[in-house]
């Protein structure tokens, strides 16, 4: 499904060079949970941005479902974001004017879904985690935990096969937290990729496979059983 | 593989402007200030041409006109004749009535005082004009009802009155004959032989003709005139004729030439040549200020919508990062522009008619709305919200999805 051959992000600060990442190898299969961990400015958000199709590496290859992204234009890449990735952003990103069933409304804008059809299935997603009542509230009016549950609802809106989520129990309480990793697992079972990035390593530990990186590397890539913590 | 519906841009776009209606207005302010300026202003300056126009057709044709008074050049349509002290004599007219006919076709004496003329109880105000019987063909205006006085009246000096077409509609209600009614003007009574036809002017249609004797016995108490209007044979030799009478009128006041003369000689073709000219130079710089403005408000609506783009620069990050494709942003954009620059121009025709028909009703101003200005200025508005919307557009349908998102 992903294939990430020798890949590099690099950002020019004036004279000096950012190796955000630096010479990565990563394979990842339809259907796996794989838990990305890592310090702070480790990289981890540039590679979740590169696999999402938002940004493209320095050097290396990235290969999408057997498709060189490097090849795609803006707006294959642009499609490619909207029908086959879902997002969760670190900082949520939703549109502050917006209300919560809008802001999941959004991505089904742009696949073409009709109206109706896109404000049920809109409140569907809300339902499921467990939003209900808060639809019509915007953004400022809803605690932290709930922007993010409604990130996570928009990332889920057109049932996207790749799920990236950057860091989605941040601002989650514990019990909010164990309640969206419920929902990864359920969605894992249907099949959904899913990579998260965190840096509680107790969270990490409820993928299926951990990558650690440092300084733009992979230090560890291994099944969680034989994560040592 | 379904695309971005236009519906939806406008969709969006509604929502965006209802959400910011302070700024939203602000663009269309211009556009609709724009819009309704050329109207207005485009009014206007038709309605000024056409009531000068109207207003020389009105005093005949071939027409030369001899005034008391120092010369000053092509003068508007009347001079104010009452300050003046009346200079021409009838040996002056006499003169100028036996000139053969291949050079003078009529001449006609004039003299006029503003008047208060009253019908029983009713009241109003107009000119009183006393002229002869050559008056009607010179300046082509005729009795609609009733007839012009006759040879034997100026010659008996009758207080008879031929009324303007406004003079009748103040004194009279509409339908009645005023033929033979007894009128007062000034105190004095005169009675009335005939109505004039209405020339549309207000000046024209609120004369009211007297015989010239009559006038100098009852009115002026002098026997000099005020004006001698003269119709020439022919166009082609006006300029001819004019410095011809002018050397023979020097002649007849024993004057050494017209720099010492008590009187002067407008010429018909040098009066709309003059006021052709004058008016259409009006006419396009109020065309001028009107398009300005339009481009202003094009201006401004590019400068809020570049303010728009900078300040949604996160909005658009987060739509492209969730599949928006750079014609999606695009013409999420443009519609906006383009919905507010339609929306304002619609208001700015309403204003723009409204002002213009306000500055005829109210404010006294001729002004005629040209449909083809309505046209032409709402054209514009729609043009302005593609050019000047369409750059800020642009721009932010090129922008990076990944910058954009990062934009604080
Ligand atoms: N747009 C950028 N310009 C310059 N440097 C950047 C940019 N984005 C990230 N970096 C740098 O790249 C490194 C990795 O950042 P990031 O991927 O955000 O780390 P993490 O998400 O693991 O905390 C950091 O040193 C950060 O400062
Ligand atoms: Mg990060």
């Amino acid at each position: 499904m992903i294939k990430i051959e020798n890949l590099s992000r690099y950002y020019k600060m004036g004279p000096t060079t950012v190796k955000a990442i630096d010479g990565i190898n990563l394979s990842i299969e339809g259907g796996e949970f794989v838990s990305i961990i890592g310090p702070s400015g480790s990289g981890k958000s540039t590679l979740m941005n590169i696999v999402g199709c938002l940004d493209s590496p320095t050097t290396g290859t990235y290969s999408l479902a057997g498709e060189q992204t490097a090849a795609l234009n803006k707006d294959q890449l642009a499609e490619i974001r909207n029908r086959h990735i879902g997002f969760v952003f670190q900082s949520f990103n939703l549109l502050p004017r917006e209300s919560a069933v809008e802001n999941v409304e959004l991505p089904l804008i742009y696949a073409g879904v009709p109206p109706k059809d896109r404000r049920q299935r809109a409140l569907e997603i809300l339902k499921r985690v467990d939003l209900e009542g808060r639809e019509y509230h915007l953004p400022n009016e809803l605690s932290g935990g709930q922007r993010q549950r409604v990130a996570i609802a928009r990332a889920l809106a057109v049932r996207p096969k790749i799920l990236l989520a950057d860091e989605p129990t941040g601002a989650l309480d514990t019990k909010t937290g164990a309640q969206i990793m419920e929902l990864f697992r359920e969605l894992q079972a249907e099949g959904v990729t899913l990579i998260m990035v965190t840096h509680d390593r107790d969270v990490a530990a409820q993928g299926k496979r951990i990558v650690e990186i440092r300084d733009g590397q992979i230090l560890v890539d291994v099944p969680v059983q034989e994560w040592k913590r | 593989m379904k695309t971005f519906k236009f519906t939806e841009s406008v969709k969006m776009s509604l929502r965006s402007i209802a959400s910011n209606k302070i700024r939203s207005f602000l663009t269309a302010l211009g556009v609709m200030i724009g819009v309704a300026a050329v109207i207005a202003l485009v009014a206007l300056g038709n309605g000024s041409q056409k009531s000068v126009e109207a207003s020389l057709q009105s005093l005949g044709y071939n027409l030369l006109i001899v005034y008391s008074g120092q010369p000053k050049g092509p003068s508007l349509v009347r001079k104010n004749t009452t300050n003046i002290a009346p200079s021409l004599t009838d040996e002056d007219l006499n003169f100028l009535s036996n000139l053969p006919k291949n050079m003078v076709l009529h001449a006609a004496p004039e003299s006029s005082v503003s008047a208060q003329i009253k019908f029983g109880n009713t009241n109003t105000g107009g000119t009183v004009v006393g002229t002869n019987l050559e008056y009607p063909s010179i300046r082509n205006f005729h009795p609609v009802y009733g007839a012009f006085f006759t040879e034997e009246e100026l010659n008996s000096r009758k207080p008879v009155a031929v009324i303007g077409a406004q003079v009748y509609k103040d004194l009279f209600n509409e339908g009645f004959d005023p033929v033979g009614q007894k009128i007062r003007i000034n105190g004095i009574a005169f009675t009335v032989k005939g109505i004039m036809e209405e020339k549309g002017s207000s000046m024209t249609d609120a004369q009211i003709f007297i015989p010239i004797t009559t006038f100098q016995k009852y009115i002026s108490g002098s026997d000099k005139y005020a004006l001698i209007n003269i119709q020439a044979a022919n166009m082609d030799t006006m300029r001819d004729l004019q410095k011809f009478i002018e050397g023979e009128l020097l002649h007849l006041h024993r004057l050494p030439g017209m720099d010492s003369a008590d009187f002067y000689i407008a010429n018909q073709l040098d009066l709309l040549n003059t006021m052709e000219g004058v008016t259409s130079t009006f006419t396009l710089l109020l065309a001028s200020i009107a398009a300005i403005s339009l481009l202003v408000g094009g201006i401004g609506i590019m400068n809020i919508m570049l303010v728009a783009v900078t300040e949604r620069t996160r909005e658009i990050g987060i739509r492209m990062a969730l599949g928006a494709k750079s014609k999606d942003i695009l013409s999420q954009f443009l519609t906006e522009a383009i919905i507010l620059s339609v929306g304002g121009g619609l208001i700015g025709i309403i204003i723009g008619v409204l002002t213009s028909y306000g500055a005829s009703r109210f404010g006294g101003m001729a002004s005629v709305i040209s449909v083809q200005s309505v046209f032409v200025a709402f054209g514009f508005a729609v043009v302005t919200g593609l050019f000047f919307g369409g750059y800020p557009a642009y721009q932010a349908s090129k922008l990076d999805p990944i910058e954009a998102l990062r934009y604080e």
